[in-house]
């Protein structure tokens, strides 16, 4: 191995670790959790949807709202990215960008939560 | 270059906007009373036309612009005009629209945050010196607008021109987003200067890939002005939605297509002119043809003005086509006495309410309503461009450019199609002045038609300025400054 390889360890940690977690999280919820299998729980789970349904079946606009705020939300944290690499070399003016630029997604956030958008009901 | 929290400064004006924009939405789902918005918006509007104004008069001809954000943002007289007209151009909207908020069942805080970021992003789109970040500003403007369009939930022609226009919309976003991959792609960078740079060493006839670019751009901008053949959207738009929005975007919206298109034609086609203003002078002159001969036909008096803002569109663009800064000053002059006639006419439309809507609402309306009768005839003798109004300079203005410019057939052209607009306005003049009205006059409806006192200032300040512009144009737009 070079040290071009050495260069990429990290990420190969990253995906142990990661997997170690997934795998972890499943492997003991299945010899630890208590099993009570029931015909719904047996059935293929798509996020809370029927898998199967003809189209022009109904669809809960309830998903759509929650889908869209949880796009949104995710889609801003990938602007942290770029400005941790370069979080050093900007000092205090990218801190304070950075938290007027939260700033303004937090309203967004109030707002969505303030309107009831967060509540299933 | 490292930036600098100073950077800010150069924004308080957009900063005043956001702020205001996010107090109200903190606040969206306690506020109720509607006045209080109102007031709010206009405060923060008129500061921020203020602060613009005073950032204008710190620049000193030794250092006429101030460059901040990596040479992304500039300041300079060019940005600071435009800026200080979008803010007026959303304090008579707002003030415009006291009475619809009210009777259409719109959310007050979300409707007037919503048009202070439409805003912020026009003015961000007049301080651009980088392809992106004027996109940047453009879209955070049409993503507002379309949901302005859209904000009468309960009215289906509303829906509809909300997704037609975003559709549209979201069309011209591509190209013109394209047409900066474009340029791009052929330059090395985004910013204006190093594209112009880049240009004035190849020229662009002789690079395929830069004539493809400066196309797309001038029609992703185009649609923002609904300048012909990218006008497709404005009748449908302003006829579905709310008349204060369509007020809204017939005038400031048009006015940042314009800052945008001036500074990228001045900037960047700063050597070698020839191509872009052949484009500009084809969507100059189907805009004036097509906008002044589709307006005939029209009984809808918001898609009657819809027509004549695409119309209008095409004089405004005359201005840019010789490239000189003369030219520039002529268009903005243009815009500025444009944006004051237009919210006069469409606070009218709003003002006679229901039957302002359809041109049979005018018939007999001197006799019913002499004042509000009197100031349309204001506005339309204005819009058509008849002396003393503030309409016969602006026109006169990017004609006499186009003159200059020895374009004869274009200026004949824009002289003949005043006379088919002036058929179009002085119909709704005979209908108004030399009919009878379609039902009798009661006298107790006149307690009924009480114009709300916001909508009877925003007209008188629309009425002063395209009569103070028509007298004394000078005191008016000596602030225009080419970039």
């Amino acid at each position: 191995m070079s040290e071009y390889g050495i260069e990429y360890a990290g990420i190969v940690a990253c995906f142990i670790i990661a997997g170690a977690i997934a795998g972890g999280m499943v492997f003991f919820s299945s010899i630890l959790g208590k099993k009570t299998p029931s015909a719904v729980k047996s059935a293929p789970f798509e996020c809370g949807e029927t898998p199967f349904s003809l189209p022009g079946g109904k669809m809960a606009i309830k998903f759509y709202l929650t889908a869209i705020l949880f796009i949104l939300f995710d889609v801003e944290v990938i602007f942290l990215y770029p400005w941790a690499v370069i979080y050093r070399s900007l000092g205090m003016v990218g801190l304070v960008e950075m938290g007027i630029f939260l700033g303004i997604l937090l309203v967004g956030y109030v707002y969505a939560w303030s309107n009831k958008a967060l509540d299933w009901q | 270059m490292t930036p600098s929290l100073t950077d800010l400064a150069l924004l308080i004006p957009e900063l005043i906007l956001v702020s205001m924009a996010l107090a109200l939405l903190l606040g969206a789902s306690r506020i109720r009373n509607a006045s209080m918005v109102t007031t709010a918006t206009v405060i923060a509007a008129v500061v921020a036309a203020v602060v613009a104004a005073l950032i204008a008069g710190r620049l000193s001809p030794d250092s006429p612009s101030l460059v901040g954000f990596s040479g992304m943002i500039i300041v300079d007289g060019y940005s600071q005009f435009f800026k200080v007209l979008i803010a007026a151009a959303l304090t008579l909207a707002t003030l415009l629209s006291v009475q619809r908020v009210n009777t259409d069942h719109v959310r007050p805080a979300e409707y007037h945050a919503l048009l202070l970021l439409a805003a912020t992003g026009m003015m961000l789109a007049a301080s651009s010196t980088d392809l992106l970040t004027l996109y940047l500003g453009l879209e955070l403007t049409t993503l507002s607008s379309y949901v302005l369009v859209g904000i009468t939930v309960d009215k289906p022609e509303s829906n509809e021109a909300a997704i037609k226009y975003f559709l549209l919309g979201s069309f011209a976003s591509a190209l013109f987003l394209y047409g900066i991959a474009l340029a791009y792609g052929a330059t090395g960078s985004t910013d204006l200067d190093k594209i112009a740079s880049a240009f004035a060493a190849s020229g662009v006839t002789t690079d395929p890939l830069l004539l493809v670019a400066s196309v797309l751009i001038a029609a992703g901008l185009a649609f923002k002005i609904a300048a012909v053949p990218f006008h497709a959207w404005a009748p449908d738009a302003y006829e579905g939605a709310h008349t204060p929005v369509a007020a809204f975007l017939a005038t400031a919206s048009k006015v940042a297509g314009l800052a945008a298109l001036g500074r990228v034609s001045l900037v960047i086609f700063a050597s070698d002119n020839q191509v872009f203003s052949a484009i500009l002078t084809l969507l100059a002159a189907l805009s004036i043809l097509v906008g002044s001969i589709i307006a005939i036909s029209q009984t809808n008096m918001k898609r009657l003005l819809a027509y004549s803002s695409i119309a209008h569109a095409g004089y405004a663009l005359l201005g840019f086509i010789s490239g000189t800064s003369a030219g520039a000053e002529a268009t903005m002059t243009y815009a500025y006495l444009y944006v004051f006639m237009t919210l006069g006419a469409f606070g009218v439309v709003i003002a006679l309410e229901e039957s302002g809507e359809t041109l049979d609402g005018y018939q007999g309306l001197a006799t019913k309503r002499p004042k509000t009768a009197a100031l349309m005839l204001l506005f339309l003798l204005s819009l058509t461009g008849i002396p003393p109004t503030a309409g016969f300079v602006a026109k006169f203005v990017v004609i006499l450019d186009v003159v200059r410019e020895g374009q004869y057939v274009l200026a004949i052209l824009a002289v003949a199609c005043s006379v088919i607009t002036a058929f179009v306005y002085l119909r709704v003049v005979v209908l108004m002045y030399m009919k009878e009205p379609l039902e009798a006059v009661d006298d107790d409806s006149h307690s009924s038609t009480q114009i709300p006192l916001a909508i009877c200032l925003a007209l008188a300040v629309a009425a002063l300025i395209t009569v103070v512009g028509g007298i004394l144009p000078g005191i008016l737009t000596s602030w225009a400054v080419a970039p």
